[in-house]
């Protein structure tokens, strides 16, 4: 969709911020493999590859349908919540299909004679009911989707919602819908009430083993095929960049934006639910209360580091793939040079990388306004905020006083730079 | 003769591509009201802009009260005491009546802190002496459109304007409410105020100013005692537009009705006229060109929106196709049935400026691409290029943003895309604004050439002459209804914009 395309790349239709995306990757894992003084990228490949592809696949599924959502002018914020209410529905469905009394009717042979438990030797008629069990499950989340997705829709285009507004109310509402109906099938079904459950399924067991990380990639690559057919080589495709890059214009040419928003929407969150899965599988356990808390804005990152445009209009499936790749090793590698979980540093990572992605993609813009980046009292404050978060990382990492150096340092740096650019502006 | 208050020194004014005024020069004098006329694109707002500080580079001299005057800014001109009642009307409608009239100049107790308390009594005061009981304590937006007018005017008084610029003040009251403006203009002046006044109405003009201005196409063509002529020489004088010469060659006779239009009517919720459009009743042949002619404001726009179903409330009469009544819920209807509508702003409702020329010309006719149900890049090439070789596109390729050409050829490109869909019906909302002379006459030529294929064309357009050298028929609109008919050898420009001032 972009206009500067020149040359052999051109043809083969790669833009200059994916390229710049994949010397990026490259660069990072260069500094991890020397800054690591494990060599973890050296020594344990094998492993290291299988995270990041599995936390990749995880991240990106959903991060297809942020794209999708995004690209069309909207923006959907609810995909953390979507994750764990469908994973609850999929759980409390296996529930319900095992103990329930549709259950103990038609799948007699699951249930032992006390009707609590799934007996280790099923044979292969159990083995076809319990396969049977969880395709019903998953199907029931992909739907729950679709009708989440259609919600989001109805709300944006019948009662003229906000997408920010109409996404961030179910953001809320859905975690807690997920809490609700996780107690209330427990608590029917099983002996008490609870608030998470554990997904003992051999299905998930099966998927959670490293051997079978390919199919997680897998199934993110044929989900990104699918997008990148559908927005590049169909009509519905081409209509969702027009929709996105000019509602009014598409609108007055004949297309249906309303059912286009639906589409953007159910695909994003039917997205969701199929990531659910990877989540119930990757976590062993259904938990509503924090299951992919916060995870929407991480696809959003993804999506927006790829290139896609919060104005809607512009986005790619290659870029959205490279730039969940990135977050994901970005993150990876940060946890292995600092030797910390990875989980603590991910919000700040994913905040610092987009921060930098969108500034990276406006610098010429910057350049060229000439305004100055530290400005007056504001540019001061900035400045001083900006120290004292370098010495919170230091602190944590390197000890006080390293702290208070890091913070001085900084100060006295972006000082010299604010002063020079004073300067600049005068001249 | 009393003292000149302002004087224009051979102002001028371009904006890329369009010279919007060009030597102006005309004296104001002191407590006179002073009225601006002129066609759509005369100049009148560019000139307004300039005086109240809105535009600030320019070229020429401007001197008020004697001094040489170089704004920078709307308050520039404030403190020059000049204040402009805007058409469009500049309140913040969710602050109070007296924190409007007071925005950027609070005032404040001997705390030092804002007193809305002292604000809410001075704005009382200025009010009143406007003789209405406006609460100042209300939310602008609140008020009805004649009332926030008020505000805006008690401002300027309490600015002490000894300038005040009114742009079509009377466009959106209702009669009472104009009755109560002229009281407040008759007001204003007894304190010695100039007002310059910009409006298309005669009887107002003629029953309000001392002194008529005319413009046209950015020129001043004179300044006249409004006791000394009449109605129809000004309207002659704002016409007196050049034709330009363009031979089109013959027309062949229109074939049967293809669109047949009766009462059309379009409400207008929240405003004192309450409708857009009102029994709005016409027919179009296969093969013709119907022009309509307005003046900003008339409903053009609002009747090319009803005929494509693009209205934002529902459109009451009947509209029938080839005969058949036909309802239009959505745009997509109106594609279905072949109509297609080349809109009036093209920046804002006809490009994707994310998209390739190519993408531009075929996103209307996408379905005619597929191969196995997808999109077939060469059909899709195919299509797009055979447009741009059609209608002369001038572009460095398909793959060229849509935001790299000029403004004609933009058009052209939505032209284009439209006739892919193989249209019966083609409406042009204004297709030549702020597009160059050369493109202008190409698209006279294809216009032409599309009518004589048996397409049936209504056009739009601010350029009277446009219309006459496009037109079969001409209806005229005034305030949302017809107000008049011509033939092509009927029509001048004299009889449409007397009927259009009606």
């Amino acid at each position: 969709m972009t206009n500067q395309r020149s040359g052999l790349l051109a043809k083969l239709g790669i833009r200059p911020n994916e390229i710049a995306l994949v010397i990026a990757i490259v660069a990072i894992i260069g500094v991890t493999l020397v800054a690591d003084t494990n060599r973890s990228y050296w020594f344990q490949w094998d492993t290291n590859t299988i995270e990041i592809g599995r936390q990749t696949a995880l991240l990106g599924i959903f991060a297809l349908g942020a794209m999708m959502v995004i690209v069309s002018g909207g923006i959907d914020l609810s995909s953390g919540s979507m994750i764990a209410f469908s994973g609850t529905v999929i759980a409390c469905s296996m529930i319900y299909l095992q103990y329930g009394p549709l259950g103990t009717y038609l799948f007699p042979m699951v249930v032992d004679a006390a009707g609590k438990s799934i007996p280790t030797d099923i044979g292969k008629a159990g083995l076809f009911v319990q396969s049977l069990v969880v395709i019903v499950s998953i199907a029931m989340g992909l739907i729950s989707g679709f009708f989440v997705g259609t919600l989001h829709a109805w709300l944006i285009t019948s009662i003229r919602l906000p997408p920010f507004v109409a996404t961030l109310s179910t953001l809320v509402g859905l975690r807690s819908m997920a809490r609700i109906l996780c107690e209330y099938t427990t608590s029917t079904y099983q002996s008490s009430k609870k608030a998470q459950v554990n997904i003992d399924h051999p299905f998930f067991t099966w998927l959670r083993d490293s051997k079978h990380v390919y199919l997680w990639v897998a199934v993110f690559m044929v989900l990104a095929t699918i997008t990148l057919l559908i927005l590049n080589r169909t009509v519905l495709g081409r209509h969702i960049y027009a929709l996105g890059g000019n509602e009014q214009a598409a609108k007055l040419s004949g297309i249906r934006t309303d059912r286009l928003k639906w589409f953007a929407y159910v695909f994003g969150a039917m997205t969701a639910s199929l990531a659910s899965v990877f989540y119930l599988a990757n976590e062993g356990v259904c938990a509503p209360v924090n299951q992919g808390r916060g995870h929407e804005l991480n696809a959003i990152a993804a999506a927006v580091v790829g290139g896609c445009s919060l104005q809607g209009g512009i986005g790619t499936v290659t870029g959205t793939i490279l730039g969940a790749l990135f977050l994901r090793i970005v993150i990876d590698s940060v946890s292995k040079i600092i030797k910390s979980g990875a989980d603590i540093w991910e919000g700040l990572i994913v905040g610092i990388v987009v921060v930098l992605a969108v500034t990276f993609s406006q610098l010429q813009q910057l350049r060229g306004s000439g305004r100055r980046l530290f400005p007056g009292a504001l540019g001061v404050c900035a400045m001083i905020t900006l120290s004292l978060f370098a010495g919170l990382i230091a602190m944590s990492t390197r000890g006080e006083k390293q702290a208070v150096i890091t913070v001085v340092t900084v100060l006295v740096g972006l000082f010299v730079y604010g002063l020079t650019e004073k300067q600049k502006a005068r001249g | 003769m009393a003292n000149t208050i302002v004087s224009l020194r051979k102002i001028g004014k371009t904006f890329p591509g369009v010279r919007a005024l060009s030597d102006v020069s005309f004296d104001i004098t002191q407590g006179e009201l002073h009225a601006i006329c002129g066609e759509n694109g005369a100049g009148k707002s560019t000139l307004m802009k300039i005086l109240s500080g809105v535009i600030n580079d320019y070229d020429g001299e401007l001197h008020v009260s004697g001094q040489l005057a170089q704004f920078r800014s709307t308050r520039d001109a404030e403190s020059a005491s000049i204040s402009i009642i805007h058409q469009e009307l500049n309140l913040v409608e969710q602050l109070s009546v007296a924190a409007n009239i007071f925005l950027g100049r609070e005032l404040r107790s001997s705390m030092g802190l804002r007193s809305d308390r002292l604000m809410d009594l001075a704005a009382k005061k200025l009010l009143n002496d406007l003789e209405t009981d406006i609460d100042p304590r209300v939310l602008a937006g609140s008020l009805r459109v004649g009332d926030q007018q008020l505000v805006e005017i008690a401002k300027a008084l309490s600015l002490k304007s000894q300038i005040l610029i009114m742009d079509e003040p009377t466009s959106a009251l209702t009669e009472s409410e104009v009755a109560r403006l002229y009281r407040v203009i008759s007001k204003l002046r007894e304190r010695g105020a100039t007002i310059l006044y910009i409006s298309h109405k005669m009887d107002e003009v003629f029953q309000l100013s001392n002194r008529i201005t005319v413009l046209r196409d950015g020129c001043f063509i004179r300044t006249l005692e409004t006791t000394e002529t009449n109605a129809n020489e000004i309207t002659k004088w704002m016409v007196g537009r050049e034709l330009e010469s363009l031979e089109l060659g013959e027309r062949s006779a229109p074939g049967e009705v293809i669109l047949e239009v009766k009462n059309l009517s379009l409400v207008w919720p929240g405003h004192a006229r309450g409708y857009r459009l009102k029994d709005i009743s016409f027919h179009l042949r296969r093969g013709e060109v119907l022009g309509i002619a307005g003046l900003m404001g008339a409903g053009r726009t609002e009747l090319m929106e009803c005929l494509f179903g693009a209205s934002e409330h529902p459109v009451q009469g009947t509209m029938l196709l080839k005969g058949k009544p036909y309802v239009l819920s959505h745009p997509a209807d109106a594609c279905q049935a072949g109509i297609a509508l080349v809109t009036e702003d093209r920046k804002r409702l006809g490009i994707f400026p994310a998209m390739n020329v190519g993408q531009n010309i075929s996103i209307c006719s996408l379905e005619e691409t597929l191969s196995a149900g997808l999109l077939s890049r060469k059909l899709e090439r195919d299509a797009s290029s055979g447009m741009v070789s059609k209608l002369q596109v001038k572009t460095a390729g398909l793959e060229s943003a849509i935001t790299s050409l000029s403004g004609g050829n933009q058009q052209k490109c939505i032209v284009g895309r439209w006739l892919l869909t193989q249209p019966k019906i083609l409406l042009l909302d204004d297709p030549t604004r702020g597009v160059d002379v050369g493109a202008k006459s190409e698209l006279y030529r294809l216009i032409n050439r599309l009518c004589q294929d048996g397409l049936g064309v209504i056009v739009t357009s601010s350029e009277l002459p446009e219309l006459l050298t496009l037109s079969d028929r001409i209806l005229v609109l005034s305030e949302g209804r017809i107000t008049a008919e011509f033939t092509r050898e009927e029509a001048t420009q004299e009889k449409i914009m007397h009927a259009a001032t009606k």
